[in-house]
């Protein structure tokens, strides 16, 4: 028991770096380039950064093609100064690589860069390989591609969707890589990841195969610190990072201009993060989208609408702390609020209880103040957050 | 019995939140076994089955998913995924925008497609995509078998969108029609259109159709059109407008009653005159 206990408390603590205040850098970390560019017959700021070992200079806001087929749309992006198309074999059965095929079509080839991805068949519980991944596979879904793009070559070819050491290291895929790079057909290499993102991306620096690594990255993430030092590593080793996924949750609530520019802003602090793909599908939102080149600084109310979102996606708290010492019970808010996280957003019923136990907490817990005197940041109804996990404390272990 | 009631308590309310089924029945073939439990998805946890091409199906409006996986004794592998979404209408423009209009189409139900490797399947407010892994030979055989079990267990095949009956047939690409639930033209105030693509010997163009119960959406659309297109001052009115699209070049539109429809990519004027009045004749026989 006493063993068990320590690993729960380990693992709340892994955890709390994870709860953390967002971080945010000072702009003297960037490292890129500006330029002025006409951009349909508009002068705008352009930022450039360089993407990793492959040299390619590219604008820090790029497209995300997934979501449209709408061609009159990526055409305008391309007008506008973007550069880098990302698009994948399986978006909409195909359809999306054909939409950007005929947009491409008589366009001077180093005009701009087409990056692709192709996923093999996974085991969705285990993230590995099944039988029918085969190097043969791979190369004939590449050949599909190229065919759908009207191109002979893609400058970016990415493993789809990889989210275990393991996978990375695929053999098959490899070799599917190998000859595909022999025979001119891609460029550069690289892994996409949108889960256990930490592990894949050390994997694929580990393995000093690739060049460029797409990963998700947002500050949603409940562990986006671990994926910014992994980042910070692949970077450091020459790798190519390509940050998606930075505008995450569009499902649970409208996405406002003011919390897509912010969202952007933030993954752009990071001078690991060479660009990102933005998945706009309007043409207001692809000027929104440019326009953060013009300043990539959050503002204070930038930054407040991030933990504020932060808060919300997630039901927890962000550790900013500055409900310390305001409780006259002098209740650990923090922690309770911890315990609310694991009950609610883990649905770890039995870590809120062990963290509860912890707590030392009165009998009573936030029920004789007639009013509240602690002021969350973020506006967490705090007393009504205690109340509802504090009720753990009577129940008995659940371990 | 204080701490077992609120045990269940909690318990509940977590389940109850994330769950939200209806009563479908996953197939049963002949020398295949489920492997594992079925999954439920819902638009807060869709991200997690099938990452960023989650934000397409949310556009039209998933409302869960639910995914099966088979096994044969040959370790061959077949997947069920059963999306469920608002309307018939949203489940057929998210099939619409993936339905390669060539496709090898099956009367299965609505409608459905084989590729190598996965059959996808359009009924009611489900869109059914069934893939496979080392199938070899009998890939086809395989997924039509499951397909057609599965549409069995759907209920009612349901029609496509009376609405696409309006577009003229006249060179219209088989199969092509689609429904674009947001932001049409790349504009958030365009919306809730049908399209269908055109093809003369040496033109390719697309005919469009918006129809709202409420007049003032369509009027509140033309308006915002004209602002967009420096028009500003300009009043919207039915009938028919011209506009310079700085982004699709010169596009046609006519309103009227409940109604807005035309072309895109279409330079001929005398040819875009034609197709608007074909159109407008074929509105005129809905009720």
């Amino acid at each position: 028991m006493h063993k068990k206990l320590i690993g729960r408390r380990d693992f709340m603590k892994s955890t709390l770096a994870g709860v953390g205040g967002l971080f945010f850098l000072p702009s003297s970390e960037w490292k890129h380039e500006i330029k002025i560019v006409e951009s349909r017959g508009k002068e705008k700021k352009f930022v450039y950064r360089t993407l990793g070992k492959t040299g390619l200079k590219l604008p820090v806001i790029n497209m995300g093609v997934m979501l449209t087929d709408n061609p009159s749309l990526i055409r305008a992006a391309l007008d506008s100064g973007i550069l880098l198309l990302d698009t994948a074999h399986g978006y909409m059965q195909g359809r999306n690589e054909e939409t950007i095929g005929g947009v491409i079509k008589g366009r001077h080839r180093d005009s701009f860069y087409i990056a692709t991805k192709i996923g093999l068949p996974q085991n969705r519980t285990t993230g590995l390989y099944l039988e029918g991944a085969t190097t043969e596979e791979f190369l004939k879904r590449l050949d599909i591609s190229l065919k759908r793009l009207g191109l002979d070559h893609v400058d970016i070819l990415y493993q789809h969707g990889v989210s275990r050491k393991e996978s990375v290291m695929y053999e098959p895929i490899l070799k599917a890589f190998e000859q595909a790079k022999k025979a001119g057909k891609i460029r550069f290499s690289g892994v996409s990841t949108h889960s256990n993102e930490p592990e894949v991306i050390d994997a694929v620096t580990d393995s000093k195969i690739h060049d460029v690594i797409l990963t998700a990255y947002t500050f949603k993430q409940k562990h986006y610190q671990e994926v910014k030092k992994a980042i910070a590593r692949a970077s450091a080793e020459g790798l190519g990072i390509v940050g998606m996924k930075a505008v995450r949750g569009a499902f649970q609530q409208q996405p406002t201009t003011q919390n897509i520019v912010a969202s952007f802003k933030w993954i752009l602090q990071d001078p690991n993060v060479h660009t990102v793909i933005a998945g706009f599908t309007t043409f207001e939102h692809l000027e929104t989208d440019l326009a953060i080149m013009n300043d990539l600084t959050l503002t204070d109310q930038e930054k407040l609408e991030l933990q504020k979102e932060a808060s919300i996606q997630g039901l927890y708290c962000q550790g900013c702390r500055q409900c310390i010492g305001q409780c006259p019970e002098k209740l650990p808010i923090p922690d309770l609020m911890r315990a609310y996280m694991y009950t609610y957003d883990y649905r770890n019923v039995a870590h809120a209880q062990d963290l509860i136990g912890l707590l030392d907490l009165p009998n009573r817990v936030c029920e004789d103040c007639s009013f509240c005197r602690v002021k969350c940041a973020i506006d967490f109804n705090i007393p009504k957050k205690i109340r509802d996990v504090a009720r753990l404390k009577d129940v008995p272990s659940l371990t | 019995m204080k701490a077992i009631c609120l045990i269940l308590g909690i318990t509940i309310c977590l389940w109850v939140s994330g769950a939200e089924t209806k009563g479908f029945k996953f197939p049963e073939v002949t020398g295949w076994k489920k492997s594992g439990e079925i999954q439920t998805f819902t638009p807060k946890t869709l991200y997690e089955y099938i990452n960023g091409a989650a934000d397409l199906y949310l556009m039209y409006e998933v409302e869960e998913l639910k995914v099966a996986e088979y096994q044969n004794e040959k370790k061959a592998s077949v997947i069920v995924d059963v999306y469920r979404h608002k309307t018939p209408v949203h489940a057929f423009g998210i099939y619409s925008q993936e339905r390669p209009p060539g496709g090898n189409f099956f009367d299965i139900g609505l409608q459905g497609y084989y590729e190598k490797g996965f059959f996808n399947f359009l009924m009611g407010p489900y869109y059914v995509k069934i893939s496979a892994t080392d199938t070899g030979t009998q890939d086809q055989e395989v997924l039509l078998s499951f397909a057609k079990k599965a549409a069995g267990n759907l209920g009612e095949k349901g029609k496509f969108p009376p609405l696409l009956a309006s577009f003229p047939e006249k060179r219209k690409v088989e199969n092509s029609e689609t429904f674009i639930a947001k932001n049409f033209l790349g504009y958030p105030f365009l919306y809730s259109a049908f399209t269908a693509d055109y093809e003369l010997p040496d033109k390719k163009f697309k005919l469009f159709l918006i129809e709202r119960s409420d007049k003032k959406e369509l009027g509140n659309m033309i308006q915002r059109y004209l602002d967009q297109t420096g028009k500003t001052g300009k009043v919207a009115v039915e009938g028919r407008h011209t506009f310079s699209d700085p982004h699709h070049g010169e596009i046609d539109l006519c309103w009227k009653g409940h109604y807005i429809w035309g072309i895109i990519n279409l330079n001929d004027l005398a040819l875009r005159s034609n197709y608007l009045k074909l159109f407008e004749e074929e509105l005129k026989k809905r009720k």
